[in-house]
């Protein structure tokens, strides 16, 4: 071959690759993206992965509605992982080989989700996850890999060591923790928090096993350790169980209770008990206050979904909604010619993006993927969760191990 | 009754049958076949208990914990590779079923039932409370098999699973014909007539335990490999219950019924993935449905519908 | 003080186990008369609970709705026993324990997609407020519970000795093929059972909703259910609550003696000491064959 042909050949491969490029991108076409979503909506944990899929089939047919990102409208195809690491696998093989998403998005638990890293990381698909907080979604350091709505469960530990240490000046916490994942993390988060920055901690730590009815054994033990507040980290069925039982038994010390149950579900359940219990959000704004941007916007959630079971829209659905907005605005960002690397470096640019009052603002970067690092501290007044004006003064130590 | 030639070329064909299949099909269908496979040898190690040896266990999946968290120990901690790990974990798992056979001897019925679910009890909180090595409720990363050196494929897990799987069944249907199984089937009719012609009842329930353990550590070995990450969740009641189903649906006794209940059933969620959040209520009334109509398993029934060829025992072939 | 530390916690025992021994009670009562073992007793006493929140959400009293769950979960059990077990009873004991397990699910399932997660709760029929007395906090509601239980119990064993259906039952369940000579009819006898039983797991889960809350994870009851009615010889009525009252003791003083982690263990290692010692329990009478 001699030089000149060999050179337009190689400016007619070059000119080719972007096309080729684009029809090698799966998931993509000319009028479509398919993002592929998975997380329980079987299973004891399904109010999570209803609300999470509901939520965020809202945002995205809003914005299809508006007509889409560059042109295209976004499918969002969903898969229940039954709260299961083998069942999430599963969904995720299934979304990426048979359904050919362009990339996942995960509005399930920690150890489903967990169970689908190695996969995603191996194919090289952007995976979002809004709910899950397993640790090795954000560290090590994936590219691919983004986690938006839950924070770092490290970061539940600072906000509620120092929140317990100096909002409520506790000279004796009893932290009363459930035998399950999330609740052990939150409770293990404080105590090393309090210890590392307070040199404090807990006069008591007691747990509780799942299923549990009765918490007198543990209750009394922690009255015995004179709390001044009593941590309590489970869920919201739980958390309205052992309140109820405390006052019945004269415990007076009032709760502080863990991100998921500060819910509407738990004053429901508490009945008057909850008064005055205080917890950290992870929404500035519960579903079923009177604020009129939630008004609307659960105006609107109740017409897309007119037969819902009481409870909903939960917390997840607020979440998930909210980071479908962060999605759906990196997929603009990345241009009309969307690649795997242009919407990866889309994300990486969002800073301090919120789509309504109703959400938490997300920021990436280059060096972290660590999207929410803020939880909101809210007060049970006059039977709904209401805002309590204090910030924290500390600064968080997270992003440190990524510089 | 088949000849023992004519069972070790069945599997044969069965098992280059699924190899070829395995290597055409994607890898979606292939975790999924996999994830059966799985499944059809803790069942069959359960049927050899409870439908041969006729002792009822709620722990099965107790044993498939033990071989999973072994297997995956001994490979990321000493460095075992996979091929020895998960045979490794599944001996594990046999001398606990050993020890668990101990004290299971003098019991039967609803008491040896409770007996296996307070085993299951201790299992979950060893898991939860040697959190350090075990992950405890968070999960474990498991170790990625490798074959000298080179990881192994998505299609290597899936040969490896096929080959045990195989072997596995082949065993189980050899045990059964052999002096062991009717020494199952003798306790299971008859307790006291067994004892009587000199055979030691305790000795066969020891066995039977640790033969189904060692099933399920296997099946919990593989498993481990194949999903890459477990925790304490995926091995509680409700597995142990599954995995009765599969073998009451399937058949009680007869390993061909569990092979096939196993396989249907522990693949119905992914079928039913087009309904949705319907899948639980729909699962249940398929088995329900299942048992009202078929009450003595798919075996029986096919056997119903099926010509029968030659000679054949009461007892349900295998 | 220590007294009462040790009071209050026998208190809190004593109506958990309360509980317990009902959901035992509705288990030993159908295998007692037809020797099926009913694993779906505990969705039963989850659609108790579930029927008592709808019924209050219509503002009926108590009075109005307890008969209601009750004939209700009479009218389901008489309905499953015709049409789910009836069929199958010839099949392998097993089989149809399994049978059960699979109406539990269906019905845990339905409930599931009707009402979700979310956990609801109602008000018990007294009240919330706890009655203080010498140093002691009582729940109203767990007082009724202990009350009601050991009141079902008397009357269940009432019926079984002096009633012409109950003794019929214990005819049936000792040798059907006499019993059948004897003229009484043992379809008729299986069918008390399961309504009698049913009736029974409602109302359980209508007694105790006020105080476990109501969501679908009730029926996880079950299993303390069945260590509880092991412990009191599983064919005795009168064992079935003082085994579920053991249960709930033993879990209780393992909490605080030693902490969440054993808890659960406590009742299953105390049944297992009992049976080397007694095989058929604390007050059962079936043989055990030991080979």
């Amino acid at each position: 071959m001699n030089d000149f042909f060999r050179a337009t050949l190689r400016s007619a491969i070059l000119a080719t690759l972007p096309l080729a490029a684009l029809a090698q991108q799966a998931g993509v076409t000319a009028d479509s993206v398919t993002i592929g979503a998975f997380g329980p909506i079987s299973g004891p944990a399904s109010y999570i992965g209803l609300a999470g899929r509901d939520g965020a089939a809202l945002a995205f047919k809003e914005i299809n509605d508006a007509g889409g990102v560059n042109g295209r409208k976004i499918r969002m195809i969903f898969e229940d992982d039954a709260h299961s690491p083998a069942r999430a696998l599963a969904a995720a093989k299934k979304l990426v080989e048979q359904d050919k998403v362009f990339m996942l998005m995960s509005v399930g638990g920690s150890n489903a989700t967990a169970g689908t890293i190695d996969y995603v990381k191996e194919k090289g698909l952007p995976m979002y996850v809004s709910i899950a907080s397993a640790p090795g979604v954000t560290y090590p350091f994936a590219r691919t890999l983004f986690r938006g709505g839950t924070t770092e469960t490290a970061r539940y530990g600072e906000l509620y060591a120092e929140y317990l240490s100096e909002a409520y000046k506790a000279k004796h916490i009893v932290i009363l923790s459930g035998r399950e994942e999330y609740p052990r993390n939150e409770g293990d988060a404080t105590v090393a928090k309090l210890k590392e920055w307070f040199n404090s901690a807990p006069a008591a730590r007691i747990e509780f096993n799942v299923g549990d009815k009765d918490f007198t054994p543990q209750l009394s033990a922690a009255q015995r350790a004179n709390p001044d507040v009593i941590a309590f980290f489970g869920n919201p069925a739980e958390a309205a169980l052992a309140l109820r039982q405390a006052r019945d038994l004269g415990v007076k010390a009032p709760f502080f209770v863990g991100a998921n149950i500060v819910d509407p579900a738990f004053i429901t359940a508490a009945r008057g008990a909850a008064e005055g219990t205080k917890g950290f959000s992870l929404v500035p704004v519960l579903p079923g206050s009177k604020l009129p941007e939630m008004v609307q916007w659960e105006a609107k959630w109740r017409k897309e979904y007119p037969s819902a079971s009481v409870g909903r829209p939960n917390n997840f659905d607020l979440i998930a909604y909210a980071d479908a907005y962060v999605v759906a605005d990196a997929l603009k960002r990345a241009g009309p010619s969307l690649t795997k690397d242009s919407f990866i470096a889309a994300l990486e640019a969002t800073r301090d993006y919120k789509v309504n009052g109703l959400a938490t603002s997300r920021t990436f970067s280059t060096k972290h993927h660590i999207g929410n690092l803020t939880l909101v501290p809210m007060e049970v007044r006059s039977g709904t969760w209401e805002p309590v004006p204090w910030s924290s003064t500390h600064q968080s130590d997270i992003l440190k191990r990524y510089e | 009754m088949q000849t023992s030639k004519r069972v070790l070329l069945r599997c044969a064909v069965a098992a280059c049958a699924l190899l070829a299949i395995g290597a055409g099909a994607g890898s979606y269908p292939a975790y999924l076949i996999s994830l059966a496979m799985v499944n059809v040898i803790a069942a069959v190690g359960l049927n050899l208990l409870v439908g041969n040896s006729g002792q009822i266990s709620l722990c099965h999946s107790s044993f498939m914990a033990v071989g999973a968290y072994s297997s995956s120990l001994l490979a990321s901690t000493v460095g075992l590779p996979f091929w020895a790990s998960i045979p490794a974990g599944a001996l594990v798992a046999a001398i606990v079923g050993a020890l668990l056979g101990l004290p299971a001897r003098r019991l039967s019925g609803i008491y040896l039932a409770l007996a296996t679910l307070g085993f299951l009890q201790i299992v979950q909180i060893i898991i939860e409370e040697f959190s350090d090595i075990t992950g405890g409720v968070r999960g474990l990363n498991t170790a990625k098999p490798a074959l000298l050196g080179t990881p192994l494929t998505s299609y290597g897990i899936y040969c490896a699973v096929t080959v045990v799987c195989v072997a596995a069944v082949w065993l189980a249907i050899n045990i059964k014909r052999s002096r062991i199984g009717r020494e199952f089937d003798a306790v299971r009719l008859s307790p006291h007539a067994a004892q009587a012609l000199g055979i030691s009842v305790a000795r066969v329930k020891l066995t039977a335990f640790s033969l189904s353990a060692g099933y399920a550590g296997l099946a919990g070995g593989l498993f481990a490999i194949l999903v890459g990450f477990i925790d304490p969740n995926e091995f509680g009641i409700g597995s142990s219950l599954k995995q009765l189903t599969y073998i009451v649906v399937g058949g009680l006794g007869s390993i061909g019924g569990s092979v096939v209940g196993a396989a249907l059933l522990s693949g119905l969620p992914e079928l039913l993935r087009p309904i949705k959040e319907y899948t639980d209520f729909a699962a249940a009334l398929i088995l329900l449905a299942a048992l009202l109509f078929m009450p003595h398993g798919l075996a029986a029934a096919w056997h119903r519908v099926t010509p029968k060829r030659g000679k054949t025992t009461g007892d349900v072939p295998a | 003080m220590q007294a009462s530390f040790y009071l209050q916690l026998a208190i809190a025992g004593i109506s958990v186990g309360s509980v317990y021994a009902l959901i035992a009670l509705s288990i030993v009562v159908p295998f007692k008369a037809s020797g099926v073992l009913n694993f779906g007793q505990g969705e039963l006493a989850t659609l108790g609970a579930y029927a008592a929140l709808v019924l209050s959400q219509y503002g009926l009293p108590y009075y109005v709705v307890a008969p209601v769950v009750i004939v209700s979960g009479a009218v389901i059990g008489l309905v499953m026993e015709r049409v789910l077990i009836r069929p199958i009873i010839k099949a392998p004991a097993f089989t149809v324990v399994i049978a059960t397990f699979a109406i539990g699910l269906a019905i845990k399932s339905a409930i599931a997609l009707h009402w979700g997660d979310t956990p609801f709760s109602v008000e018990g029929p007294f009240g919330d407020e706890p009655i203080v007395a010498g140093g002691l906090r009582l729940n109203p509601t767990s007082l009724w519970i202990v009350f009601c239980a050991v009141a079902i119990t008397a009357l269940v064993g009432c019926f079984f000795k002096y009633a012409r259906p109950g003794k019929a039952m214990r005819a049936v369940s000792i040798n059907p093929e006499a019993a059948t000579l004897m003229g009484i009819k043992v379809n008729g006898s299986y069918r008390w059972a399961w309504a009698i039983s049913s009736s029974i797991g409602a109302l359980a889960g209508l007694l105790v909703a006020p105080v476990v809350g109501i969501n679908p994870e009730i029926g996880g009851l079950i299993l303390r259910g069945l260590v509880a009615a092991v412990l009191g010889g599983f064919s005795s009525v009168y064992g079935a609550v003082i085994g579920g009252i053991a249960v709930g003791l033993l879990e209780t003083f393992a909490a605080v003696g030693l902490g969440g982690t054993v808890k659960n263990l406590a009742p299953f290692l105390v049944l297992l000491l009992l049976l080397v010692f007694r095989p058929y329990g604390l007050f059962g009478s079936r043989e055990i064959h030991r080979v």
